[in-house]
């Protein structure tokens, strides 16, 4: 029997995040721990939370789970602990240590299918560097898997969503489009090559994105994930008090993406982001409507969106394609705040 | 009218139907698309408004209902609010908003007050046509709780298009905030607008 997991879901991977709308509004009532060993916590909209034990080290704590993004069991399991993964590279960090969260439908599914999943999931991760050493499991359907993951970090070497610069250029590391070549796929609208080349993105650690970082000693990043390209950006610019400006022609796109959006294939998490960022949007007249939407798109495992200062931008491009990254380009620029957070242009 | 049936269907789906058939379709004709999933509603909804392309509403038994005009190329540009002016009946909007400022109707016993103002609510449904929107100020708020007695009725007017508005300075006033999962918060200066745009204002 062949087991397809995509049939199962509405909306997979990042894509099933609850409305960035609802959740701040949620958050709102939750009082933040005064702690002057937190060093980040959900008041800069950052990927993770970093805890500061002694002046050498802190530890970066990130959790991330969702429904099955492809129809694979094994590869749902590498895309998703990937993804987990990635906060911690995101903020700069070392992974370390990780727990396995896994909801599985044990009288729905065939038992292989959760071995499977947890075997993606352990391989990605010891890829990684890290060891799962543990996780707890319910009986739920639709399935949903990740990681809770630990790293290191040196208390003085975060890099947050707070620390993009005026004058700064923005480089991002993987192309978008994940959202929509999967819901492509789950119709039956995407091409082979296309699908293919999405998961091998979403299986992509960006592990070696976050090394050049830290060589450069790069000050803000975040990783492009369920809130979409220009929603993580919104979260960056807001932390920093700048805006963001996006070319949208710059911005590299997966495989025939365009053309999926295009024939109306936009899945429901674009317009919910959209309607998060709409008060903070800054979009020129004549920005094409599609790109405007993929702008939008929820990304699975997507890449790093860095601020890094203007005259390193090609030196860490360089090394960023020798590294594998060959699809790394600028995409834009940080400009001083001008009453929207986000500027897209053609 | 071309029909475009999505019922069953999930996101993106229905968008992908409805983008095909406004490129097949000749200027002049219309199209009717039906579907059974909010999420799919609203975004469809926000695609058309988005590209400009005029659209009228109607819900029912869980059922929406959205008949696009096509009138040009591309991106039909249509006025809704103009056709939700017009007295076409079956889409049941009439030109008039209903301003909801207290939680009672009328002066005297104050207990008869509050019951007279829920059948009040209760029995727009019944009306021939639906207002445009419903607008609630001061302890009218308190009537779009989760716990008022008229607030199936209101997610009921919400899902058939009629736009709920609540004055948020009144919600935080009376500290409704939490209990509140409906229509939208609005501020004064939209109040105003809203009131000194509308055809007629029924204030019960």
């Amino acid at each position: 029997m062949k087991i397809d997991l995509l049939q199962m879901v509405e909306s997979g991977g990042c894509s099933a995040k609850i409305s960035p709308k609802q959740l701040e509004e949620i958050l709102k009532y939750l009082p933040l721990p005064k702690d002057p060993n937190i060093l980040v916590d959900i008041d800069t909209h950052d990927d993770a939370g970093v805890y500061r034990v002694n002046a050498d080290l802190a530890l970066v704590l990130t959790t991330d789970f969702f429904p099955p993004v492809c129809s694979d069991p094994y590869e749902f399991g590498q895309i998703a602990a990937a993804n987990s993964i990635s906060d911690v590279y995101a903020m700069g960090g070392d992974p370390v240590l990780a727990l396995n969260i896994m909801m599985f439908p044990a009288a729905k599914l065939p038992i292989e299918a959760y071995a499977e999943i947890l075997k993606g999931g352990f391989d990605k991760a010891s890829e990684a560097g890290v060891r799962i050493i543990g996780g707890h499991t319910i009986d739920d359907y639709p399935p949903k898997y990740g990681l809770a993951v630990i790293g290191y970090i040196h208390p003085e070497k975060i890099i947050t969503n707070a620390g993009a610069r005026q004058g700064d250029s923005l480089i991002l590391t993987k192309p978008i489009g994940t959202g929509i070549i999967m819901a492509g796929h789950r119709l039956g609208l995407a091409n082979e090559a296309d699908i293919t080349e999405a998961k091998r993105l979403m299986k992509l650690l960006n592990k070696s994105g976050a090394e050049v970082m830290k060589k450069y000693n790069v000050k803000g990043a975040t990783d492009v994930t369920g809130f979409g390209l220009a929603g993580h950006g919104l979260k960056m610019a807001m932390a920093s008090r700048v805006s963001l400006k996006i070319n949208m022609k710059k911005v590299p796109l997966i495989g025939g993406s365009y053309k999926l959006a295009d024939d109306g294939c936009i899945p429901g998490a674009s317009f919910r982001n959209l309607d998060y960022a709409d008060e903070h949007l800054l979009a020129v007249e004549e920005l094409d409507y599609n790109l405007r939407m993929i702008a939008f798109d929820a990304q699975t495992s997507g890449g790093l969106l860095m601020s890094v200062s203007h005259d390193k931008a090609e030196a860490i491009l360089n090394d960023l394609h020798k590294a594998g990254l060959t699809s790394s380009v600028i995409i834009g620029e940080v400009i001083e705040f001008q009453g929207k957070y986000i500027h897209l242009e053609n | 009218m071309r029909i475009v049936d999505t019922k069953g269907q999930l996101c993106p789906a229905p968008l992908i139907a409805v983008k095909r058939a406004l490129k097949e379709t000749a200027v002049g004709e219309s199209i009717m698309v039906l579907t059974d999933n909010q999420t799919s509603f609203n975004n469809v909804s926000r695609f058309l408004k988005d590209n400009k392309t005029g659209f009228l509403v109607s819900a029912a038994e869980g059922i929406w209902t959205l008949t696009i005009a096509k009138t040009s190329g591309e991106s039909p540009q249509v006025n809704a609010e103009d056709y939700c002016d017009s007295s076409i009946a079956h889409f049941g909007k009439g030109n008039f908003i209903i301003v909801i400022s207290s939680d009672k109707m009328g002066e005297g016993d104050e207990v008869l007050g509050h019951l007279l103002m829920i059948n009040f609510i209760k029995a727009i449904k019944d009306l021939d046509k639906l207002p445009l929107k419903i607008v609630f100020y001061n302890k009218g708020v308190t009537l779009a709780t989760n716990d008022s007695p008229v607030v199936e009725f209101l997610k009921d007017f919400e899902r058939m298009g009629v736009e709920l508005l609540l004055c948020a300075t009144c919600v935080n006033h009376y500290s409704l905030a939490d209990l509140i999962t409906i229509g939208t918060l609005s501020n004064m200066f939209t109040i105003a607008e809203i009131m000194a745009s509308a055809g007629n204002i029924v204030k019960p």
